[in-house]
């Protein structure tokens, strides 16, 4: 079957979304998506036009042992929200912003230009950050940078995928930010090309990366001080 | 603890969930601890409506949600909402659990054989709102109430059978006591009318305030 043709794929993703389609064909139509962007849109358009129905459902509150479980298997327990409201730093603000503007970021990216990869080893690992949609008193267009960190996680490379203007008294600085605790310096990096970064252990805790807007010369003091403009986070 | 209502509030959250999911993404546990107390009745009660077994829907859940925190980072903003996003996750997974039960021995259900039980619905609707009754509270939601209405009686019966409660067709088939072809084609049809429907409904909206 020819999935890419525009019809079939809507009565497909139709039935998947509606629950009718069973078995080995819904197998074979979910293993389908990630490589087909046309399916995938026609699924998000009928999820957006048949899921609301389920709003009639009366809740239903699962047991506290459901959430106890869950809680196990993610790995520690999660400090209910207080203490996390008083240490709101910005990458929580990043992360709000990411999730109002929904991130303009450039859908189709050519990484093969930048990942020149070193030696047959292991390959490098490739974060895409991007923009936040903090656009830094409307000098920064909504570009993406890509970082490409060595496999052993003691070197890393940026450069933004297009060139980025920045305010001339203004630099942009590089930051590992962990899941818990304050983000790390990982340097000035260019905002038109190539940027070599070379830290050890890069990658040690590091749950996502993100570039903020510092004075000339960086962060005077040791934590980010301006917006953070882009962020990656790290999938491994 | 907040309950989903039936409309207004549908859009009303999104905003709220989208940051919670962007910060659960981040690594943020307590962010995702509110994400849970906000949406965990709502996906409970989508789950439970399909595959029926509390037992089962617990563990369906927990999946879920574990699922959740290991993908947050990828749901995207601008392809979905939010809570569409996590329902469609728990839909899938309590389908995927249909499957699966139907293969595995049964434990616990009193049904003898193969024989598909013909009253699993009815038994649970004296206390439960059928699905019907479902599809005309979902159709407070202004445009969708419009368009539920284009629907003949068979189709929208149809449709939510197989929406609501998980039924493949020939199930649905089963319990309308119609032939398997005339059932599928209700339910296409259903579904094609509802998609037309909307997108008119949306370009009016897009024209009003145009």
């Amino acid at each position: 079957m020819d999935y890419s043709r525009p019809h079939l794929a809507d009565l497909l993703a139709a039935d998947y979304v509606a629950g009718t389609l069973r078995g080995p064909a819904r197998r074979r139509f979910e293993s389908l998506l990630p490589a087909h962007p046309v399916l995938r849109a026609a699924v998000n358009d009928w999820q957006a036009r048949l899921i609301p129905l389920t709003g009639s459902l009366a809740p239903q509150k699962p047991p506290a042992a459901v959430w106890q479980r869950i809680e196990a298997r993610i790995g520690g327990a999660a400090a209910k929200a207080p203490d996390a409201a008083a240490k709101a730093g910005w990458w929580e603000r990043l992360a709000l912003w990411r999730g109002i503007a929904g991130v303009a970021s450039a859908a189709a990216l050519s990484l093969a230009v930048l990942v020149s990869s070193p030696g047959p080893a292991q390959a490098p690992l490739v974060v895409v950050l991007s923009a936040t949609g903090e656009t830094a008193n409307g000098s920064i267009a909504p570009a993406t940078f890509v970082a490409s960190v060595s496999a052993d996680g003691r070197a890393m490379v940026t450069k933004p995928v297009t060139p980025v203007s920045v305010q001339a008294d203004k630099s942009l600085e590089l930051w590992a930010v962990p899941a818990k605790g304050a983000p790390r310096s990982l340097g000035l990096i260019s905002s038109s090309g190539t940027t070599v970064v070379k830290r050890g252990k890069v990658l040690q805790d590091t749950a996502a990366f993100a570039v903020t807007l510092e004075p000339p010369g960086g962060s005077p003091t040791g934590a980010p001080t301006g917006p953070a403009l882009w962020v990656g986070k790290l999938q491994i | 603890m907040p309950a989903p209502q039936p409309s207004q509030d549908w859009s009303d959250r999104s905003r709220q969930l989208s940051q919670l999911l962007s910060r659960a993404g981040l690594g943020d546990r307590a962010a995702f601890a509110t994400l849970y107390e906000l949406t965990s009745s709502h996906l409970f009660a989508v789950v439970l409506r399909i595959c029926r077994d509390r037992a089962q829907a617990e563990d369906i859940l927990q999946e879920v949600y574990v699922n959740v925190w290991r993908s947050a980072g990828g749901f995207d903003a601008a392809q979905s909402q939010p809570l569409t996003w996590l329902t469609s996750i728990a839909r899938n997974r309590a389908i995927d659990g249909l499957r699966r039960a139907q293969t595995q021995p049964q434990l616990q259900s009193a049904t003898t054989d193969n024989d598909e039980d013909p009253d699993v619905y009815d038994t649970t609707a004296d206390d439960q709102p059928g699905p019907l009754d479902l599809l005309s509270r979902a159709s407070d939601a202004r445009a969708l109430s419009h368009c539920m209405q284009d629907l003949s009686a068979p189709q929208r019966q149809s449709l939510a059978l197989a929406f609501y409660d998980g039924l493949s067709h020939a199930e649905v088939a089963d319990k309308m006591g119609e032939p398997l072809g005339t059932v599928k084609s209700w339910v296409r049809r259903a579904l094609l009318s509802l998609k037309s429907c909307l997108e008119n409904a949306a370009r009016r909206d897009a024209g009003a305030r145009g």
